[in-house]
C-alpha cells in the first residue's frame, strides 16, 4: 500500500506537470489558505481539506501545502485532531520558514490520526475531472489505509527530503500558547457528510455555497469555546448543532460541561458585564476555521464550469447565481456577525434595526446592486470579520480601565449619572447607557522569557510574540539618589515618591467609592494608613529661621510640585496633621515667599488651607496669627508686613482674620484660652496698622477678599481708620455706613 | 450587516476620503475598498472622483465609518463636477498658503521660526 501510495504520488506528479501553471496558481492558494486556517481556524469546509493534508505524505515542502478540494472527507477526527496542534501565527505573510512548522505539525496530526497518503492524489491537477470519483477513491481507501498509518508515516519520515520535517509530538508550545487566536475547535457538518454519498453532499455545499460565508459559524460553536461575549439579537436557527461523533476524546471532555447548554434552542443575547474567561489557551483546543473564500469557490465552481479554472481571486466571470444562490427559504442574507462578536451597543441596535427593516419589508427595490451582481461581497468570511473585531477588541481590554481608559470611564460614569438624574426627573424607564464591554480574554500565563540554564556562559532567550526580543534581562533599578548629596535633588526625589504614593491612596478612594459600603472601613483603613506614611515621609518638624534652608518639609515646599503634592494631601490628612502644615506654612511664610518669587506656585496652597482655617477652633487661630505677628529674627519686620506684598500671604491672612470675624460674630461657644481675646485685638490693630501704613501700590490683590473683614475692623477701629482701609482693601462699603456704631 | 454591500466612508491622515465598498480590513485597518471614490470637499460643494480599487495601509487611516444608505441622499451638500471642485480646492489651498505665508513672516519679523509641520496629518 504504501508503495502504491507512493506511485500515486508519482503520477500525481507527473499529472501535474503538464499543468505548470495552474500547480503554481493552486500553490499559492494552497499557502494562503494554509495561512488562513493557521489565522482563523478550520471549519468544516477546510476541514476537509485539513484532512487531505493530514493524509498527503510530506514529500516536498511545498507540495504538503497542497490542499485537496475534496469535501467529503470523512476522517473528521483527523482534522479535528489536527487542527488542536495547529499553531497560529498572526503575522501575514507568511514565510518558508513559518510553513515549517505547519510541515512539523500537519505531520503530527498524520501520525496521529489516519493518515491516508493517497488522498493527496486528490489534488488540483485532478480538478477537472469527477469530483465524486476522486472522493469516492479517497474514502475508500482512507477505510483501507487506518491500520497501516504508522507504516505511512515512517514511509513519510524516510523520504529523506530535508523539507521534511520530523513529526515531533509536543505538548503545545510557547508559540502555539502565545498566539493570540485559539480559537476552540468547531463542529462541522460532518454529521451531513459521514453519510457515503458524496454527491448528495457535495450537492448541498454547493447548495449552500457563499451564504456560508455569509453566515455565522457560530452555531457550531458552543458560546463558552469562543472568545466572545454573547453577541446580540440574531438567533440562528439551531439546526447546525451538530454534535461532531468524532471529536477526539480531549474536545469532548471540555466540552461536555458547554454542550448541554449550547445545545437546544437558540441562544438569546445575554449581556453581561464581563464575560468569563473564556479563552483557556492551556487547553488549547483546535479551531474555529473560517471558510476560506477561494477553496469554497473552487469546490463549487469548478464541477459546473470545467471552463472557469482559476484558482486565483475570483473573476467577475464565475457565475453568480451558482454563488449566491440563496438557499431555500433564505431570502434576505443577514450577514450579522457572530453572536460571538462584541460590537459597541450602538452598532449593534443599528444592525438590529436594520435587521428589522429588512425583515419587515421586502428588498427594497431602490437597492443598487442586488446581492446577484455584487461577487464581491464576500471577500472576508464570517470567521475573518469576527477574528479582526476580536483583535481589535483584545487590544482594548485592560486591567485597570480607570487608568488605561480614563476618558471613557469618566465619559461614561457622567452619562450615567445623567441618566439617573434624569431617569429621577422625568420617571422614564431606565436606560442603560451603552457601554462597550470587550470580551475577558485571559492572558496568557506570565513566563520569563530569559532562561538561565545552569552552567551556561549566558542567558537564552525564548522569543514569543510577546516579548519578539528580550535577549538581556535589562531590569530598572532606581538610582540610590540619597547618596548623591544634592540636596535639592533629594529633595524631588522624595516628592516623586511621595507623589506616588499619594496618586494610589487616590486611586483607591476612587475604587473605594465604586464598590459597595461593607468594603468601605477597610479601605479606609489602608487609606489613613498610607496617608499617614506620607505624612510621616514629609518630615514635617519643628525648626527655626536658621535652619529653614535645611530643614525637609520646606525643601519639598520650596518646589512647586512639593507644594502641589501638599495640597493634594491636605484634604486627606487628620485634623491634626493638617494643622500642623498650616503653622509650619504660616511659620516659615517669609521664608516660602521669598523662595516664591520666581515660581509664584504658593496658591496652589491657598484652597486647601482655607479650607482648614475654615475649622479651626479661635484657640488654634490664635496660634497660627502669632506666628505671623511674631518679629522675624533679627529684625523688626512683622511677617505680616511681608504678606502684603504675596498674593498667597495676603490671602491667607485675610482668611484667617475672616474666620475669627466668622467665630465672634456667630453665637457658638469659642472656648478661648486665657488671653486669647487680647492677643486677637492686639493681633487686628495690629494688621489695621501696617495695611494703613503700606502703600496701596505695594498692597497685592488677594486670591479672596472675605467680605467680612471691614465688620472686624468695626469693631476695633475708628471710622477714619476704616474708611481709609476700605479705600486700600478695596472692599466693598459696608451697607448703612452710617448706622454703624464705630 | 443587510444583504446590500455597505459603503465606507474613510478618512485618511493626509485629508483624503475615500468612499467606497469595503472589502476586507485586517488588524492593522489595512483596508480594501472597491469602487472607490475620492471626495473632495470644499465648503458646502462636494465632487467625487472615481479611483476603482484601493488598498490603504492601515496606519493611513484616522478613522473609518459606514454610510447609511438612506441618509446619504438627503446631504446638505452639493454635488459638482470634478473639475470644478479641484478648481475651488486649488483656489481654498492658495489662500490657506497665502495666509500661512503671511503667519510665518509675522513670525519671523518677532524672530519666532516655528518650524513647518509634517505634511502628514496637517490638512
Amino acid at each position: 500500500m504504501a508503495e502504491s501510495s507512493e506511485l500515486a504520488i508519482l503520477e500525481d506528479y507527473l499529472l501535474a506537470e503538464d499543468a505548470p501553471l495552474l500547480e503554481e496558481m493552486a500553490e499559492e492558494d494552497e499557502e494562503i489558505d494554509l495561512y488562513n486556517e493557521m489565522t482563523f481556524g478550520l471549519d468544516r469546509d477546510s476541514m476537509e481539506e485539513e484532512v487531505a493534508k493530514a493524509l498527503a505524505p510530506p514529500v516536498k515542502g511545498p507540495e504538503l501545502s497542497l490542499v485537496g478540494k475534496n469535501e467529503a472527507a470523512a476522517v473528521a477526527e483527523v482534522a479535528v485532531e489536527e487542527e488542536d496542534e495547529y499553531k497560529a501565527t498572526e503575522q501575514p505573510g507568511l514565510g518558508a520558514e513559518e510553513e515549517q512548522p505547519m510541515l512539523e505539525e500537519m505531520e503530527e496530526a498524520g501520525e496521529e490520526g489516519e493518515a491516508e497518503p493517497g488522498a493527496r492524489h486528490d489534488d488540483f491537477a485532478d480538478m477537472e475531472e469527477e469530483i465524486g470519483v476522486d472522493e469516492q477513491e479517497e474514502e475508500e481507501e482512507e477505510g483501507e489505509e487506518e491500520e497501516q498509518h504508522d507504516e505511512d508515516n515512517e514511509e513519510q519520515n524516510d523520504l529523506g527530503d530535508p523539507a521534511v520535517m520530523r513529526a515531533v509530538h509536543s505538548k503545545p508550545t510557547l508559540e502555539s500558547l502565545d498566539s493570540a487566536v485559539l480559537d476552540s475547535r468547531i463542529g462541522s457538518t460532518w454529521g451531513e457528510f459521514e453519510g457515503d454519498d458524496l454527491d448528495k453532499a457535495i450537492l448541498q455545499a454547493l447548495d449552500r455555497g457563499p451564504p456560508m460565508s455569509h453566515m455565522n459559524l457560530d452555531f457550531l460553536v458552543s458560546p463558552a469555546q469562543r472568545g466572545y461575549l454573547g453577541s446580540p439579537g440574531l438567533k440562528r436557527p439551531d439546526f447546525r448543532m451538530m454534535s461532531p461523533k468524532s471529536f477526539p476524546q480531549r474536545f469532548m471532555r471540555q466540552q461536555s460541561p458547554m454542550m448541554p447548554r449550547s445545545m437546544g434552542s437558540p441562544r438569546p443575547y445575554m449581556p453581561s458585564r464581563r464575560a468569563s474567561p473564556l479563552f483557556t489557551p492551556n487547553q488549547s483546543s483546535g479551531y474555529v476555521s473560517p471558510t476560506p473564500f477561494r477553496p469554497m469557490s473552487r469546490n463549487i465552481s469548478t464541477p459546473t464550469q470545467p471552463l472557469a479554472m482559476h484558482f486565483g481571486p475570483m473573476s467577475p466571470s464565475l457565475e453568480p447565481p451558482l454563488f449566491f444562490s440563496p438557499p431555500a427559504g433564505c431570502q434576505l442574507k443577514f450577514s450579522v456577525p457572530s453572536h460571538m462578536t462584541q460590537l459597541h451597543p450602538q452598532h449593534q441596535r443599528i444592525l438590529n434595526q436594520r435587521q428589522q427593516r429588512g425583515q419587515a419589508q421586502s428588498i427594497s427595490p431602490k437597492k443598487a446592486w442586488s446581492p446577484k451582481a455584487d461577487p464581491y461581497s464576500g471577500l472576508m468570511t464570517r470567521k475573518e470579520k469576527d477574528w479582526v473585531i476580536k483583535v481589535q477588541m483584545m487590544q482594548l481590554q485592560s486591567e485597570n480601565p480607570h487608568l488605561d481608559d480614563y476618558y471613557y470611564q469618566a465619559y461614561y460614569h457622567r452619562l450615567e449619572r445623567k441618566q439617573a438624574e434624569e431617569e429621577l426627573l422625568g420617571g422614564r424607564n431606565k436606560q442603560e447607557p451603552p457601554k462597550l464591554v470587550t470580551p475577558y480574554i485571559q492572558k496568557m500565563e506570565i513566563y520569563d522569557s530569559v532562561v538561565r540554564i545552569a552552567g551556561s556562559l549566558g542567558q537564552v532567550a525564548v522569543s514569543t510574540c510577546y516579548s519578539p526580543r528580550r535577549a538581556i534581562d535589562a531590569v530598572h533599578h532606581a538610582l540610590q539618589e540619597e547618596a548623591a548629596g544634592n540636596q535639592r535633588l533629594r529633595a524631588l526625589h522624595r516628592i516623586e515618591k511621595m507623589f506616588l504614593q499619594l496618586l494610589e491612596v487616590e486611586e483607591t478612594q476612587r475604587k473605594m467609592s465604586l464598590l459597595p459600603e461593607e468594603q468601605h472601613p477597610r479601605f479606609r483603613e489602608k487609606k489613613s494608613h498610607e496617608v499617614g506614611r506620607i505624612y510621616q515621609a514629609l518630615k514635617i518638624r519643628a525648626c527655626d529661621s536658621e535652619e529653614e534652608a535645611e530643614d525637609e518639609f520646606l525643601q519639598v515646599l520650596c518646589v512647586r510640585k512639593g507644594k502641589k503634592l501638599t495640597a493634594r494631601l491636605l484634604p486627606h490628612l487628620a485634623r491634626e496633621q493638617a494643622e500642623e502644615i498650616l503653622v509650619t506654612v504660616t511659620r516659615h511664610l517669609p521664608f516660602l515667599m521669598r523662595k516664591d518669587v520666581l515660581d509664584e506656585s504658593l496658591p496652589v496652597l491657598y484652597g486647601p488651607l482655607s479650607e482648614m482655617v475654615g475649622r479651626m477652633t479661635f484657640s488654634e487661630l490664635i496660634e497660627v496669627l502669632q506666628e505671623l505677628t511674631r518679629p522675624l529674627a533679627g529684625s523688626t519686620e512683622l511677617p505680616l508686613t511681608m504678606t502684603f506684598k504675596n498674593q498667597f500671604g495676603i490671602s491667607l491672612l485675610y482668611a484667617l482674620l475672616s474666620h475669627g470675624e466668622r467665630l465672634l460674630s456667630s453665637d457658638m461657644p469659642l472656648e478661648p484660652h486665657s488671653g486669647d481675646f487680647e492677643k486677637w485685638t492686639d493681633t487686628v490693630f495690629l494688621v489695621a496698622r501696617e495695611l494703613s501704613q503700606v502703600p496701596k501700590t505695594a498692597l497685592v490683590e488677594p486670591l479672596f477678599l472675605p467680605s467680612n473683614l471691614l465688620s472686624l475692623f468695626c469693631r476695633y477701629l475708628d471710622k477714619q481708620t476704616i474708611h481709609r482701609l476700605e479705600a486700600k482693601m478695596e472692599c466693598s462699603p459696608l451697607p448703612s455706613e452710617a448706622a454703624m456704631p464705630c | 450587516f443587510t444583504s446590500l454591500p455597505e459603503k465606507h466612508l474613510v478618512l485618511l491622515r493626509d485629508g483624503r476620503t475615500l468612499i467606497g465598498y469595503l472589502r476586507s480590513i485586517d488588524q492593522f485597518a489595512n483596508l480594501v475598498l472597491h469602487q472607490t471614490v475620492e471626495r473632495i470637499h470644499v465648503g458646502k460643494k462636494y465632487g467625487d472622483i472615481p479611483r476603482g480599487i484601493f488598498v490603504v495601509r492601515g496606519e493611513n487611516v484616522v478613522l473609518l465609518g459606514e454610510i447609511d444608505l438612506e441618509k446619504e441622499s438627503d446631504t446638505p451638500l452639493q454635488q459638482v463636477s470634478i473639475e470644478e471642485i479641484l478648481e475651488e480646492q486649488r483656489v481654498e489651498q492658495q489662500a490657506k498658503q497665502e495666509s500661512e505665508k503671511l503667519k510665518v513672516q509675522a513670525l519671523k519679523e518677532r524672530g519666532l521660526s516655528i518650524p513647518r509641520a509634517d505634511t502628514l496629518d496637517e490638512y
